[in-house]
């Protein structure tokens, strides 16, 4: 009896699975590949859907899903377990690995008490204030270390000028929801900015070199994308305190008990200035010597510095990093270059091009709206690395300028505004149970609009400048 | 793997409340903790929050990690230190239990969960978990874990789309408490038929009736108009059962639809205990169960016994 309820439960628990692996077993078998479509694009396509499904539903841990990935590709003839292999790590993975271990390397500082006292200082006490230098520090920040670093340094801050405020933070959502987003919009406005401030900016890089697009230096795509930045920054602010309405207007008593709190701290002292100065080294490696060595290798490099001067324990580093989501990543590339060298991709793109070709009749237009509308509908469900992985092949291969479409599709991949999944810093804030879903959606849709005109602005009025 | 008791061994039996916040979980903990206490049981407090995708899961945690340092605890540790404030108020003469304090640092991660250690717990048996995922596939597995008898959840919690899988998958009684209400005086009404099941909830009536002084309806329902043996003698032998202890009882019989009758008979002033299906679980899971459609439909507090 009680086995029959196990199973019965290992059903329940695993129903995607068991229909992500019926669903592959029935396009191999009993569907004909369309005839300009080959066998192997076809399965690259079938375990691309499959993945995707396991992805969006978590019935597995990701580590098993990367291994799925990679498996298939051998079992069902794709190519060689070698050639799986070494399409599975590139830079982009050591990219998201070295800065997975960065962010550990320095969130563990306590820098962030530092960071509490710098804004504060600038802004003073006044609430908008303090919701527009949340924002501009956010942002300015996650454009160089990674927004899911800079969301964990400042959620302390904003958790505890909120506690401050008020006992209980839930009497003052409107403050609370306004300083908490303009960590999170800030810091996902920002993650675009330089190609350092997310995994997906990479791996965007990383396809325009497969895909013989060319190179972008870090400073090229600074002066490419980091207008749309700073352009966003006070637009964030206003949309934020005219969603949320903070109930106080200052917050002169909660400011006063945070500077007591972090001037417990104490002087910075000479270990932290060592983690500042080995970060900036790192920041300098990249912009001047990522084209040599690429980020991922400056980013392992740093991890090795900040090992090797004992400001951060392996230990460490080995427990709060996530291999799981390095190993999806190195999987997911593999299979983004499998569709790429077996015409998958580019049949996708064909399909897209033929049909939505009818409507619109702008090849321009039509290439940019696909990218942007296709990667930021799939970063709010997905997650936007991951979307960027799984999408750029497509989108290079829609024709036009590769580098600018791969510019639109990185931009875009950071509209995960309308769900606490989409961007590393809408789930931190999310983990406080102090923001629900819906104000994701009531702020979202208005980030959304803000991000698709500075888009279009961006592309229409600065590129061609450039 | 679950552990196997005795029922009514004063000191052995476990209860389980589940808690999802101080705003909504007072009168859920509030009847946990009455009933543990009339059945002298060890008590559990789960908060089963919201895990964070994978994807981001380790981003969530250095945020956690960070906010340790600023004394910021995590949101559902604050809900087991409400709960434990809670059960302190509930049981002003309890000394023992006055004397636990809570301390968000004393916390212990076992078995995908995490534990909060309460170093002053002399002998109040009360256990304070936090655990993260998905509601049914968490208690299945603290109850499994523990080996809880009795499972107790709050109506919020039930979001009757869960019904068929909480009264499936939860290997223990399951006490759900939709739209309860620790000011109103309920009647306790007993399903009763030919079932195993049956006797043990007549077990489990009494001794809530005993303690609680709730009057108490046993009610029959035969889809015809006639009562076989079955029905008439599991009938009497709860009310033999009820007047050995002396408790006064009204018996109903009525004919139609089993859960349609249990439905508009409980109205909204019962407390209905009724005992688990003996149904295959495979057939359960096609069909379902009088049960697992009672507790669909109704919208009393209802106790289904294990």
């Amino acid at each position: 009896m009680n086995s029959y309820i196990d199973i019965l439960f290992w059903i329940r628990q695993k129903k995607w699975l068991l229909i992500a692996l019926v669903y592959g077993m029935l396009m191999h078998h009993f569907v004909t590949p369309p005839p300009d479509l080959n066998p192997a694009a076809f399965d690259a396509l079938i375990i691309i859907s499959m993945a995707l499904i396991l992805i969006v539903t978590e019935p597995l841990p990701l580590p098993a899903i990367a291994m799925f990935m990679l498996f298939m590709q051998v079992v069902l003839g794709i190519d060689t377990a070698n050639n799986v292999a070494s399409s599975f790590m590139n830079d982009a993975v050591f990219f998201i690995m070295g800065s997975l271990m960065l962010a550990v390397a320095i969130v563990s500082q306590g820098l962030d008490k530092r960071l509490a006292l710098g804004i504060i200082t600038l802004t003073g006490h006044k609430t908008w204030r303090i919701v527009a230098g949340f924002t501009a520090i956010s942002a300015i920040l996650a454009s160089f270390i990674g927004e899911h670093t800079v969301a964990a340094m400042m959620m302390p801050v904003g958790l505890t000028l909120v506690r401050y405020a008020h006992k209980d933070p839930r009497k003052v959502a409107g403050l609370t929801a306004a300083l908490l987003f303009s960590i999170a919009y800030g810091a996902t406005i920002g993650s675009i900015g330089t190609p350092s401030g997310g995994g997906r900016n990479v791996i965007m890089m990383n396809y325009w070199a497969e895909f013989g697009a060319g190179s972008v230096t870090y400073l090229e795509w600074i002066k490419y994308v980091y207008p749309m930045v700073l352009f966003q920054i006070p637009f964030t602010v206003f949309i934020l305190l005219w969603t949320f309405k903070p109930e106080q207007s200052n917050l002169d008593s909660a400011v006063r008990k945070l500077v007591v709190d972090v001037a417990r701290a104490g002087k910075i002292k000479g270990r932290e200035w060592l983690a500042i100065i080995l970060f900036f080294l790192v920041f300098l490696g990249w912009v001047f010597l990522s084209e040599a060595f690429g980020l991922g290798i400056i980013a392992l490099l740093g991890v090795f510095l900040y090992l090797s001067f004992g400001l951060v324990e392996w230990q460490e580093l080995n427990r709060k990093t996530n291999w799981g989501v390095i190993l999806l990543f190195g999987a997911a590339i593999s299979i983004g270059i499998q569709m790429n060298q077996t015409g998958a991709a580019e049949w996708i793109a064909h399909v897209i091009i033929t049909n939505l070709g009818k409507v619109i009749d702008s090849p321009a237009i039509l290439q940019g709206s696909v990218s942007v509308l296709l990667t930021g509908v799939m970063s709010n469900i997905l997650s936007s690395s991951a979307t960027v992985a799984v999408v750029g092949p497509i989108v290079l291969d829609l024709g036009g300028d590769q580098i600018l479409i791969g510019f639109a599709t990185a931009i875009a991949s950071a509209f995960g505004y309308f769900t606490a999944v989409a961007a590393p810093a809408c789930t931190i804030i999310y983990s406080s149970g102090l923001v629900k879903s819906k104000d994701f959606l009531r702020a979202g849709w208005k980030m959304g609009v803000l991000s698709l005109v500075s888009l279009l602005g961006l592309s229409l009025l600065w590129w061609p400048l450039l | 793997m679950t552990k196997k008791k005795v029922p009514f061994d004063p000191k052995s039996l476990k209860f389980l409340t589940a808690v999802s916040s101080a705003e909504y979980s007072k009168p859920t903990l509030k009847m946990g903790a009455l009933i543990a206490s009339v059945f002298d049981a060890s008590h559990g407090v789960v908060y089963v929050g919201e895990r964070a995708s994978e994807f981001h899961g380790s981003s969530v945690n250095l945020t956690r990690q960070n906010l340790d340092n600023w004394n910021i605890i995590h949101p559902g540790l604050e809900v087991l230190e409400w709960a434990l404030q809670e059960l302190k108020k509930l049981s002003p003469e309890n000394e023992e239990l006055a004397k636990i304090q809570f301390n968000p640092d004393h916390v212990y991660e076992e078995d995908g969960r995490v534990r909060v250690m309460l170093p002053d717990d002399k002998g109040c048996r009360i256990e304070l978990v936090l655990r993260e995922g998905e509601l049914v596939d968490q208690l299945r597995k603290e109850i499994q874990l523990e080996g809880y008898d009795l499972a107790i959840i709050g109506g919020s919690q039930n979001k009757r789309h869960l019904a068929h899988s909480i009264l499936q998958y939860l290997p223990s009684s399951i006490f759900v408490l939709q739209k309860f209400n620790p000011r109103k005086k309920y009647k306790l009404l007993l399903l009763v038929d030919d079932s195993i099941a049956t006797i043990k909830s007549i077990e489990w009536g009494a001794l809530i009736a005993e303690k609680l002084g709730w009057p108490v309806r046993t009610l029959t329902v035969s889809k015809t108009k006639r009562f076989g043996a079955g029905y008439q003698g599991a009938a009497d032998k709860a009310k033999a059962y009820f007047d050995s202890r002396g408790i006064e009882v009204e018996q109903f019989f009525l004919t139609g639809d089993p859960v349609r009758t249990f439905v508009e008979f409980a109205g909204d002033n019962h407390f209905v205990i009724m005992g688990a299906s003996t149904l295959n679980p495979v057939k359960q899971f096609l069909f379902g169960s009088k049960p697992i459609k009672t507790l669909e439909q109704t919208d009393v507090p209802i106790l289904i016994v294990r």
